[in-house]
């Protein structure tokens, strides 16, 4: 009996240290998110429940920006439907070309560092280099994709699609020009697939498996984590969505592409109503955080080495 | 519902057996090495058509940094520049500060990554490997940092650091760094790959008696040295390109850094876009020569060829 | 192990320490006065600013003005948050149309004051006359001035010379009246089947706008008391003259016009593609470097044929001092301001800034010898500010453009572009006074 006291001791004293240690080992973040954080982070919750110019003194007013978002607004819902629309559409979207350009450039060819590098050419130039690419791609009347596509409009016998100047595709049309940063989930997925042991494509190798089935059995389960951070950060970062369409579209045609970021941003800058903007940016981190509740349950279907027996 | 990819000999095994040498009453129909040379033209093909998409960009800027004046002004030759204007480069460099802009970059970039590396690995170890009250719902509020957009706290945030009396230095842009500010995107990042570690490599270490210190310090890190690489890439990049943090809280225009100061290119009438352009070129090289560098380290891949002692 | 954390750590606070110290240049006893303007270091007007400013700091030893240049486009975010902050500059450039904002709210000295106190003591002051009275009208609140103007702006009706002269006209032809508008466009326009190759002029092109066209004709958005005016027969007639002006082109092809320029960077008129267009003195500095290749004249925006009113729409900076509390650098603050407007330094500016600026009688000799300045002198008599409304402070380009450019593409017609308008004026307004 002694010594199996013994052992419960020093396995709840092995809790206790693994408690401290968790607090310990994140404690530069806490600390952080005390001192930086808190402080910037409550005064714009405040400030949403003011009258606020940015050049006066804000005047406490309760609820009524919201009230006036809720009920009085007309860009509000729509700006709201229009960025959820953007989530639904550019997640999935950048998941599957992230992953393609993955596997493409995972492969063992001669020069692959210098494709892999003119890949992730757009997420280093300018953004005003990267819109005039889109102007040269997108444009409905000169455009290179439009010319690419002529014959196919000939044959449908349809009218050439007016992307971005189209109210009904030009979300869709943003979206796929923001795949041209796909790079950047790109470099993620290509560090997981380093991580994956040799061991068992070779061993599924001698197993007669061909490239296309190592790639479902191995490659994909094992790169779930990393599939699951772009997931999730894909639906986070969609929820901003702002520069893209300030740069494009100007939010329009018919304010198509005037997200709730890009609302906001303008309720600050444009109105001088940072009550208003504060409360929009309440509004979105509720939205988004309900979204990426619901999209982290889907955690039990990520495959961690680390948690397999 | 994805697979749990075991060592495949049982997976294969329950499809029909296929022999992988062929027989001589067949014709053979491509050998291996024929069938890999298609596949890997194939996919040269690709690559090479994407890049020129990728590329254009680069392209055109390019041409702008070598056109004159009114050469800008005119478009007359459409894309490319009549007398390449080389001299753009240098003039660049001249009529800056360029080396105090060079400095103030690396000192920024230097103090970022460092204390990125730092604050980020111990915390995503926190969250990824140990056990302690509130750690779920602290993750939640890690990711919910990234959903308020930061024009709302901008305010806020400033003043913050005129209260302590951080302005007219470079604290506020470096101090945060090593308390994980902005740092909850690899923090999350670090989580995923440290959860990827194979569980019989930390449990042998912990077998051996290593707390957990040791666990993270030689064996965590060491395995995950892709994703630690991605995130020093990735946080250069932000840091190095960033100009929005330099224009508000460096007050001193001594510590400007080059993506800042090289703004001073652009006026309201006429912009020297060939010298902005030809400055924005220079400010590129680094983030894509390190790329490069980066990018050799995700074909090496690791081999667990037993378990280390 | 632990050697390398301890020498990492150590290094860490040696980098912290340099990084927090700042270093700055000794001034002695002087006061230091800070002074935010548009001209970063790389820009053309850097180092003309900065003669101007070290030519102030030696002529007296009061005071010593320090000044940071911002490109402009950056410029906004970094001011604003500053005063939000209540660490505003000393003296800052800003824009005139909103001196309403930061004046109500306390956030600038009374300069009329300084003038009073200046008369008073017998010293040399800033003269008013000198400026333009609409400039002095935008920036006073409650009677009193709470900015000086710094630049002038004004619109004109540029027209390419040689496109002219291409279609069989001359300078004679430049048009007076919106009928001669049309006319003398449509007769510069070259279209090869659905490509526009050179436009004669469009409304909605440029800096024309419809508030500019509604000034012409005695109309406005607003009444003085904010209520919007929008919805009068008149007002109807003139957003579809703009909408009809090249109706016989595909909304693609206008848009392919205005796209294919912008690709290269390029601004229309200046590229030789535009026959006519209304800017701002602006795009003369833009179109300096191109010398004699291109041939232009700027004539007074032409007027509706019946009733119109000489008006067009002015705009620019303002300069202001920001309150701080300390009197010490509001004095220095104001004297800086007043060398800012001598007569010499006023001329000196334009020239280094390319800006027409705010003293009048500097400007005007400044200007004489060349045809075009005198031209934009003239104009400035009839340029008019935009109105600060409170609850809309852009009316004139968010809010109304995301209608006026659903006009545009043909989703609506002019009356519903005016209704919706309206209707979102009115929501504002609610949602404004509910909150103030």
């Amino acid at each position: 009996m002694a010594k199996k006291k013994k052992h419960t001791n020093s396995l709840q004293q092995m809790r206790k240290q693994e408690r401290r240690l968790g607090y310990i080992f994140a404690s530069p973040w806490l600390l952080g998110l005390v001192i930086f954080g808190a402080f910037p982070i409550l005064a714009s919750f405040y400030l949403s429940f003011t009258s606020y110019n940015m050049v006066g003194v804000p005047r406490f007013i309760g609820t009524t920006n919201y009230q006036a978002l809720f009920f009085n607004d007309n860009l509000f819902w729509k700006s709201l439907w229009n960025t959820l629309y953007h989530v639904f559409l550019s997640v999935p979207l950048g998941l599957i070309v992230g992953i393609m350009l993955a596997l493409l450039l995972n492969s063992k060819i001669r020069g692959i560092g210098i494709y892999r590098t003119l890949f992730y050419l757009p997420n280093v130039v300018s953004i005003v280099a990267m819109s005039l690419l889109w102007l040269w791609l997108f444009q409905p009347n000169f455009g290179l994709i439009n010319q690419v596509l002529s014959p196919f409009y000939n044959l449908l016998n349809m009218e050439p699609l007016g992307w971005y100047r189209d109210s009904n595709i030009s979300k869709l049309t943003l979206v796929l020009m923001g795949l041209w940063t796909a790079g950047g989930s790109m470099i993620i997925y290509l560090a997981q697939m380093q991580d994956i042991p040799k061991d068992y494509y070779e061993a599924a190798q001698i197993d007669g498996a061909n490239g296309l089935q190592q790639i479902i059995k191995i490659t994909l389960p094992l790169m779930t984590p990393s599939i699951f951070f772009n997931f999730i950060m894909g639906i986070i970062v969609g929820f901003q969505v702002f520069t893209v369409a300030y740069i494009m579209t100007g939010g329009g045609p018919g304010r198509s592409t005037y997200y709730f970021g890009y609302y906001l941003f303008d309720k600050m800058i444009q109105d001088n109503n940072m009550g208003q903007a504060s409360a929009m940016a309440w509004v979105l981190l509720v939205v988004t955080l309900v979204i990426t509740l619901l999209a982290l349950t889907l955690n039990k279907y990520v495959f961690y080495l680390g948690e397999q027996d | 519902m994805m697979q749990r990819a075991k060592p495949l000999g049982e997976n294969i095994a329950e499809e029909p057996p296929r022999k992988a040498i062929i027989t001589e009453d067949k014709a053979p129909k491509l050998t291996m090495r024929q069938r890999r040379r298609i596949k890997n033209s194939i996919i040269h093909l690709v690559l090479i058509f994407l890049s020129f998409i990728f590329i254009f960009p680069f392209l055109w800027m390019l041409f702008t940094a070598l056109k004159t004046p009114a050469e800008l002004l005119r478009g007359v030759e459409k894309f490319f520049p009549e007398n390449p204007q080389w001299t753009n480069f240098r003039t660049a460099v001249t009529a800056v500060p360029f080396m105090m802009y060079l400095k103030n970059s690396l000192i920024l970039v230097g103090f970022g990554v460092a204390g990125t590396l730092f604050s980020a690995t111990l915390s995503a170890y926190a969250f990824a490997k140990l056990r302690w009250p509130g750690r779920d719902t602290l993750f939640v509020i890690m990711l919910a940092t990234m959903m308020i957009p930061p024009q709302v706290i901008l305010i806020p945030s400033y003043i913050l650091y005129a209260q302590i009396g951080w302005l007219g230095t470079r604290l506020p842009l470096i101090v945060p760094y090593f308390f994980g500010g902005g740092a909850a995107f690899y923090i999350f990042l670090l989580r995923q790959f440290f959860k990827g570690i194979p569980k019989e490599l930390t449990e042998s270490a912990i077998v051996d008696g290593a707390g957990h210190g040791k666990i993270f310090f030689y064996i965590m890190l060491p395995l995950t040295k892709p994703a630690l690489i991605t995130v020093a890439l990735i946080t250069f990049m932000f840091i190095w390109n960033d100009y929005f943090g330099p224009l508000i809280f460096l007050s001193n225009p001594d510590h400007w850094t080059l993506a800042l100061g090289l703004r001073g290119f652009q006026t309201q009438f006429s912009g020297r876009f060939d010298l902005m352009m030809a400055a924005a070129i220079l400010v590129m090289m680094p983030t894509i020569i390190l790329f490069f560098i980066a990018q050799k380290y995700f074909i090496e891949g690791i081999t667990f060829t037993g378990i280390k002692g | 192990m632990m050697k390398k954390l301890i020498l990492l750590s150590l290094l860490l606070v040696a980098g912290f320490t340099l990084a927090a110290c700042g270093e700055k240049e000794d001034i002695g006893d002087r006061t230091e006065i800070n002074f935010w303007n548009i001209s970063p270091v790389g820009s053309e007007s850097y180092s003309g600013m900065r003669r101007i400013i070290r030519d102030f700091n030696e002529s007296q030893d009061a005071y010593f003005v320090r000044s940071t240049g911002i490109n402009f486009w950056d410029y906004w975010d970094r001011v604003n948050v500053a005063i939000a902050s209540g660490n505003a500059p000393d003296v800052a450039l800003h824009t005139i149309d909103n001196v309403v904002l930061r004046a109500s709210n306390g956030a600038l000295y009374n300069i009329t004051e300084l003038i009073e106190a200046d008369i008073a003591a017998g010293r040399e002051t800033i003269a008013v006359e000198n400026y333009l009275e609409n400039q002095l009208d935008v920036a006073a609140y409650d009677g009193n001035l709470y900015a000086l103007p710094f630049s002038a702006t004004t619109r004109v009706l540029y027209y390419n010379l040689d496109l002219f002269e291409e279609a069989g006209l001359s300078e004679t032809d430049v048009p007076t009246t919106w009928s001669e508008l049309h006319t003398v466009a449509k007769q510069l326009d070259d279209v090869s089947g659905n490509t526009i190759n050179v436009l004669g002029f469009d409304p909605s092109f440029g800096e024309g706008t419809y508030k500019q066209f509604l000034w012409q004709s005695g109309l406005d958005y607003f009444d003085e008391d904010f209520n919007v005016t929008l919805d009068t027969p008149e007002h109807l007639e003139i957003l579809e003259w703009m909408y009809d002006f090249n109706s016989e082109y595909s909304r693609s092809a206008l848009d392919a016009f205005g796209e294919a320029n912008e690709m290269l960077g390029i601004n229309p008129f200046a590229a030789g593609n535009l026959g006519m267009m209304i800017a701002s003195d602006g795009l003369y500095e833009t179109l300096r470097p191109l010398g004699d290749s291109m041939r232009y004249g700027v004539a007074p925006i032409p007027l509706p044929d019946e009733n119109g009113v000489r008006v067009n729409w002015g705009s620019g900076f303002s300069i202001e001092m920001y309150d701080n509390g300390d009197e010490a650098r509001k004095q220095g603050a104001w004297e800086f301001m007043k060398y800012l407007m001598t007569y010499e330094v006023q001329q000196d500016m334009a020239e280094v800034l390319g800006w027409l600026m705010s003293s009048i009688p500097a400007m005007t000799d400044y200007a004489e010898g060349n045809p075009i300045l005198e031209a934009f002198i003239e104009e400035l008599n009839y340029a008019v500010d935009k109105v600060y409304v409170p609850y809309a402070p852009n009316w004139h380009a968010v809010d109304w453009d995301q209608y006026f450019e659903e006009g545009l593409r043909g989703a609506m017609t002019a009356e519903e572009v005016l209704q919706a308008a309206i209707s979102n004026y009115i929501q504002k307004r609610e949602n404004y006074e509910a909150a103030n």
